[in-house]
């Protein structure tokens, strides 16, 4: 082969994969007049659209007010977004998104299913992916390890670690026969395990009478409650969090499981808050808002004009997944702005992800921040039941707020060896 | 003994549900042989319906112990879509079974669509006022007054179904057309009216069930496929076709799942379909359906 064919096949190689890794490089000086494409995959059908439209909501509130103030870094914001359903369609969409649509960041996912089906596709595809959710413990180390491009919320499991910790400290001695009904699959198990373990590591002494595991979406409990009601437990931890959560507490109020102070514990169940009615919700049960509990009396300007928005809006109440979803979108913003400053210049892909890591936000919820590790640290708020407010459901009448640092394992660690050494104050 | 009972009234209410969901399906193949998957979306759109329905008659007004009758009313009200996705499946009566599957398949989707177009993503529910009937002692057992109505509906749906097959001039007519249709045909009989007739009763009775049962649960999006796969088990275990083969596999079903949750829970998918492949081996055509020749 002569030189001068070997140097035209080589440029001619060079110029086929500059076209090839066109979707994935970001043209500066073209891209600073147009406005930033930001893909959102969400669930807005099936036992999750609840969550996704509520967190979908989120991120419009903050699209809203960032282009009311000039957009991100002088750029406008315009959403592109795609439904989550099963992990191989939504990551069809993902590609979608990055490939055609040729977005700059893509934010949302609820389910862990589709989560970590989808960490190494972004990883491999190097697209800025921003999770909301969907980052229970089983399978996140072994498919999200050490990601540069995929940043992601609090452990799943953290809502579980804050219930367990506020049933231990109200009502330590107070329980012993302990049953669980919670959903099946790795979330639910998870959390049910974390409790016992938390227990076991703070000598509360029990026993598990029942365990239960419907199935997400299951629409008739009778026989699930049935059968907890048979096992006379003194304390019933559930993490159901669809709808499956009213379905079972109209089932159990109507068997009579919330008579004889059987003490409940529901770390998930703000997810579903509005539709849990005071006629079958009882107070004082430990109830989980997670990052974003709506009637907080000491909640920001920001979470008060959201809620406000929020009722005037959708005649509903928000809950955390508006939070992530938020807090998703001002990572990114603090991102990009952060590293636009530090370079004068628009900044790559690259600048921003490192300008990311480590960043600090004000949530909807309240304070956050984004770990060098790519994962997130919220507020958490949990508490115990009132009917004492102006809504036809329970609200929070004693309120318990944690930071994640104290909820979810530090940088490296395994979560369940985290929980046996943690240093953990009640 | 009293958590018998429990165990016993839970797999009792399943079974009352799943009979209600069945119900539908085995009338429409008994006469039309046609497995009709879109059955769970009629049970899902009676469900959303009748949630409207009293979510706007209570605002109108109308006293909450009346919700059930409004709840019967939409659900006889919605059902008469019926003649028009029986005119739909029309094209299909002469073709392989694989086509109607695929075509009451698309209905599922399709009806999913439609239910997410007009009630959205979020699962609906009425609240508590299926509490408003208060409960009932059985023994030391507590049960609420409206599940005892919805199995009380479902044996007299039942036992109203068989008096209208046996004993009335219509429902001879009507199992002498699923004898054998062309007989029928050339004895006077008009066939395509017969069967709109059958579709929208096999219609009606998946909404007014969904109606009637949707105070217990929720109308979500999912519904409909939950329930036809357990549905397909009771008709399995009963007999494709047989109205007491239903009642039968619903109980089978009902009871089964209730034991397997209170003592094993993890089996109680396993429990119901090992007894669907010991049927299908021991007795293909269902315990009460007739046998394949």
């Amino acid at each position: 082969m002569n030189k001068g064919r070997r140097k035209a096949l080589k440029a001619l190689g060079g110029a086929g994969a500059v076209l090839a890794a066109q979707p994935y490089l970001s043209f500066p000086a073209i891209a600073q007049s147009q406005p930033l494409r930001i893909g959102i995959i969400s669930p807005r059908a099936g036992i999750a659209g609840t969550i996704g439209e509520c967190g979908l909501r989120g991120t419009q509130f903050a699209v809203e007010r960032i282009n009311a103030a000039g957009g991100i870094a002088g750029r406008r914001i315009e959403l592109i977004v795609e439904e989550e359903t099963n992990p191989k369609d939504s990551i069809e969409r993902l590609r979608k998104l990055v490939l055609q649509d040729k977005v700059d960041c893509v934010q949302g996912i609820v389910s862990s299913g589709v989560s970590l089906a989808m960490g190494p596709v972004a990883e491999e595809m190097k697209a800025l992916t921003i999770f909301w959710d969907g980052t229970t413990q089983d399978g996140v180390k072994e498919t999200m390890a050490n990601p540069r491009y995929i940043f992601r919320s609090t452990d799943n499991e953290c809502e579980a670690v804050m219930g367990s910790l506020l049933a231990i400290k109200h009502w330590k001695g107070k329980f012993k026969k302990i049953a669980g009904i919670n959903p099946d699959y790795s979330y639910g198990r998870n959390n049910f395990a974390a409790f016992q373990a938390l227990l076991k590591k703070f000598g509360v002494e029990h026993e598990i009478v029942a365990d239960q595991w419907p199935k997400v979406g299951t629409l008739d409990l009778t026989s699930h409650v049935a059968a907890l009601k048979a096992a006379k437990p003194d304390l019933v931890f559930s993490s159901l969090l669809f709808a499956d959560l009213p379905i079972f507490m109209k089932t159990a109020h109507g068997a009579g499981l919330m008579e004889g102070g059987c003490k409940f514990v529901f770390p998930a169940a703000g997810f579903q808050h509005t539709a849990l009615k005071k006629a079958f919700t009882p107070e004082g049960m430990i109830f989980g808002h997670n990052t974003l509990y709506f009637d907080h009396p000491k909640a920001s300007a920001l979470q008060k004009q959201f809620v406000q928005d929020y009722e005037a809006k959708f005649k509903d109440y928000p809950h955390w997944e508006a939070d992530r979803a938020y807090f998703a979108m001002k990572v990114y913003q603090a991102g990009v702005e952060a590293a636009q400053k530090a370079k004068n210049a628009w900044p790559s892909q690259e600048d921003i992800i490192n300008a990311m890591e480590g960043v600090k936000v004000e949530s909807l919820g309240g304070p956050g921040h984004m770990r060098k590790d790519h994962i997130a640290e919220q507020t958490f708020y949990q508490g115990i039941t009132t009917h004492k407010n102006r809504f036809d459901f329970p609200t929070l009448g004693e309120i318990d707020t944690m930071y994640s640092e104290q909820l979810q394992k530090p940088p490296g660690a395994d979560f369940w060896k985290w929980i046996e050494t943690a240093q953990i104050k009640l | 003994m009293t958590a018998f009972f429990d165990i016993l009234i839970g797999g009792v209410f399943h079974a009352a549900v799943l009979f209600l969901v069945a119900a539908g399906l085995q009338l429409v193949f008994g006469v039309q042989k046609i497995v009709n998957l879109a059955c769970g979306s009629f049970y899902a759109l009676g469900a959303y319906f009748g949630v409207s329905a009293v979510k706007w008659a209570l605002g109108a007004g109308v006293p909450i112990p009346l919700f059930l009758p409004v709840l019967l009313a939409s659900g006889v009200l919605v059902g008469l879509i019926g003649p028009a996705i029986e005119a739909l499946l029309r094209t299909v009566y002469h073709r392989d079974e694989a086509f109607q599957l695929l075509l009451t398949f698309a209905l599922v989707l399709m009806f999913q669509d439609v239910l997410r177009f007009f009630w959205g993503a979020n699962p609906h529910e009425l609240g508590n006022v299926s509490m408003e009937y208060g409960k009932v002692a059985i023994g030391a057992v507590q049960v609420p007054t409206y599940n005892v109505l919805v199995i009380a509906a479902s044996i007299v749906i039942a036992l109203g179904l068989g008096a209208f097959l046996q004993r009335t001039r219509f429902g001879r007519i009507l199992r002498a057309t699923a004898e054998n249709r062309e007989m029928s045909q050339a004895l006077g009989v008009n066939v395509n009216w017969m069967y709109t007739v059958v579709f929208t009763l096999g219609t009606i009775l998946g909404t007014v069930s969904g109606a009637l049962v949707v105070p217990t649960a929720a109308a979500s999006l999912d519904m409909p496929v939950e329930l036809v796969v357990e549905a397909f088990a009771v008709v399995v275990i009963g007999g494709l076709g047989s109205m007491r083969g239903a009642l039968a596999g619903a109980l089978i079903v009902g009871l089964l799942r209730a034991l397997a949750i209170r003592y094993y829970a993890e089996l109680e998918m396993l429990a119901i379909y090992l007894v669907v492949i010991a049927v299908l081996i021991a007795r293909p055509a269902g315990l009460l359906g007739k046998p394949i020749e």
